[in-house]
């Protein structure tokens, strides 16, 4: 019998600060296993031989320039199936604070004087341009969802992304409430899917899966004033990674 | 009845002998609060303690649990865990006995789980009573779990410089004789217990504000209650309220390939109907939509339905979902505030 040919993944980059592919090179052994199922055809930040020839893309960051919009609906055209890689590519990531201004002032205020001669439009996740089969978020992606979505890309299933706060995860993991020690926190309005690796190791949850499909926005005033913390400071918080979903959060905040 | 005596300098020791014999699971702190934890070292095991962010609970009905193992070519399925180990969990408040009571009544309840069944025989409970509140969260004087009441195969008073041990199984007698340490007591000592159980009345008060079977008839008439849109209002659908709570026992079954695409797991993971799509179902139909009908769920499964089903409150008292609560939702003042609707919807009816 003769042997399936592997399906061909390839890797592309947009806005963002490739280090969601790094996240690929830190799969470790798992990463091995993956090669025996498909054939990596380009990856720049890994092997120097490209091919245009791919099944699979995995898109990371976000869709900022005219030209970002053509060549991403080219890879689309191209592949089979297409994977929004990142909180960058699946939710607009940090550069997403650049909506919160005007195009004109931001470009000035990075480009100055030759602010005219750049072409910049607002960001977007890539799914506000192209249909997205498959969403990993994270900044960076958790390594065990990458394989689980990896894993269900090949079987032809769909993944279903949590639709339940971080908190759920966290209290499985018995974690010390953050806010018990009076730090805040972004778990109980993001969406989980990550384990609470950053609680885990000490850290606070930043918000960079996105939010829940339905946060509360009565509930978050109340822990606002039971924890002491400001309403400007929580929306900085979550500007960092969903000022490109800022609908979403002025709605429940307003 | 049986009773035995530890000076509390030889508390380590006996640790330590518990040890040898099986896995021993102690509560620990944690930064500021506290855990069950494998005990490693003695002086970690803290018995004065709040309770632990999770409830024993987690031993024998894992947050993730496998179920068993797969393979597609060739088909085959096989258990997935052959043995199960013997384990003690030491120092377990009352009210997280009663919690496991609760457990045992559902999973026993036909068609029997094996696992959970697996891990219940394997384990041995040391349980310790409270003489104070822990914190002001706590409701179980109410549902009158502040006192031992079976359940444990061993359980530990405070008598100032000894602890008396009340021995309720034989695993548990088998735990406390032939050591030279322990000793059983003499009858002052069991008289004394009584006076400390009597002393214990005018600190332990009811906190809901009347009898359970009224609260279970404020239940019954309060489905339609407003007190249910006020906390639907303030929760934010984190699910911490479920996940610590000691009888919640929702899980959900889900199937994980290995990457080599042919073998794989199946896991029961716990699940909690405070999720937004917990009881959504094919075809978008969601049959609790509101953070509201999700929170009014989590309470009458604590002090209705179990009622109903069991003829036992699944709420144990411990204060775990009020102490936990993001949004300061606290169960004693909901309770309290559907009774209070009662009593104006009795004298209403009364002047009909």
């Amino acid at each position: 019998m003769k042997k399936q040919a592997k399906p061909k993944l390839a890797f592309f980059d947009f806005t963002d600060c490739e280090g969601c592919q790094l996240q690929i090179v830190n799969m470790g052994n798992s990463l091995l296993e993956l090669v025996k199922l498909v054939d990596i055809v380009n990856f720049r930040e890994a092997m120097s031989e490209a091919s245009d020839d791919y099944d699979i893309a995995f898109v990371e960051g976000s869709i900022s320039t005219d030209n970002d919009v053509k060549r991403i609906k080219k890879i689309r055209e191209k592949a089979k199936v297409v994977v929004a890689f990142g909180a960058c590519a699946s939710i607009g990531g940090v550069n997403g604070i650049k909506n919160l201004h005007s195009l004109e002032l931001a470009k000035k205020r990075v480009y100055g004087e030759k602010s005219d001669k750049v072409n910049t439009i607002k960001v977007m996740p890539i799914q506000e341009v192209v249909k997205v089969d498959y969403v990993i978020n994270g900044c960076p992606p958790y390594i065990p969802e990458i394989v689980s979505v990896i894993k269900c890309l090949l079987l032809g299933k769909a993944y279903t992304v949590p639709n339940y706060a971080v908190c759920v995860e966290c209290k499985m993991n018995e974690n010390v409430c953050r806010y018990e020690k009076d730090e805040e926190c972004m778990g109980p309005v993001t969406r989980a899917g990550c384990n609470s690796w950053c609680v885990n190791n000490g850290n606070r949850c930043y918000g960079c899966r996105g939010l829940v499909d339905n946060p509360a926005s009565d509930g978050q005033k109340d822990i606002l004033l039971k924890y002491g913390l400001k309403l400007e400071d929580v929306l900085k918080h979550f500007t960092l990674y969903n000022a490109s979903s800022g609908d979403k959060y002025e709605q429940s905040f307003a | 009845m049986k009773y035995a005596i530890i000076q509390k300098e030889g508390l380590s020791k006996w640790l330590e002998h518990l040890k040898s014999r099986a896995r021993l699971y102690a509560p620990r702190k944690k930064e500021n609060s506290f855990v069950f934890r494998p005990v490693r070292d003695i002086s970690e095991v803290c018995l004065e303690y709040i309770p632990t962010i999770l409830p024993p609970k987690k031993y024998y009905f894992p947050q993730k649990e496998k179920l068993l193992k797969f393979s597609v070519r060739p088909f085959k399925t096989a258990k997935a865990i052959d043995v199960f180990e013997e384990y003690i969990l030491f120092g377990v408040h009352t009210c997280d006995i009663a919690g496991i009571q609760c457990m045992d009544v559902v999973f026993r309840d036909s068609p029997e789980d094996p696992n959970y069944l697996n891990r219940k025989d394997k384990m041995t409970i040391i349980g310790i009573e409270c003489l104070n509140y822990c914190d002001k969260f706590a409701n179980c004087a109410s549902m009158g779990n502040h006192n031992p009441r079976g359940g444990y195969d061993l359980m530990l008073t405070d008598l100032g410089k000894s602890f008396i041990i009340h021995i309720n199984s034989e695993k548990g007698e088998g735990l406390v004789t032939g050591l030279g340490y322990i000793r059983e007591a003499k009858e002052s000592e069991v008289s004394l217990l009584e006076q400390i159980r009597e002393e214990k009345k005018k600190v332990f008060k009811e906190e809901l504000g009347d009898a359970l079977p009224v609260v279970y008839d404020a239940f019954d008439r309060g489905f339609n209650s407003k007190v249910w849109q006020n906390v639907g209002k303030r929760c934010v659908a984190c699910g911490n309220c479920t996940a610590v709570c000691p009888t919640c026992y929702c899980f959900d079954v889900v199937d994980e390939m290995e990457l080599s695409l042919n073998e794989g797991i199946r896991y029961r993971i716990w699940n909690y109907c405070q999720m937004d799509d917990f009881a959504k179902v094919a075809g978008g139909e969601d049959f609790r939509h509101g953070r509201d009908g999700r929170q009014k769920h989590r309470y009458y499964r604590k002090f209705k339905y179990s009622v109903d089903k069991y003829n036992r409150y699944f709420c144990t008292g411990c204060g775990r979902c009020t102490r936990t609560c993001m949004a300061q939702i606290n169960l004693v003042d909901t309770v309290n505030a559907l009774l209070n609707e009662g009593i104006t919807y009795r004298t209403k009816r009364h002047k009909l």
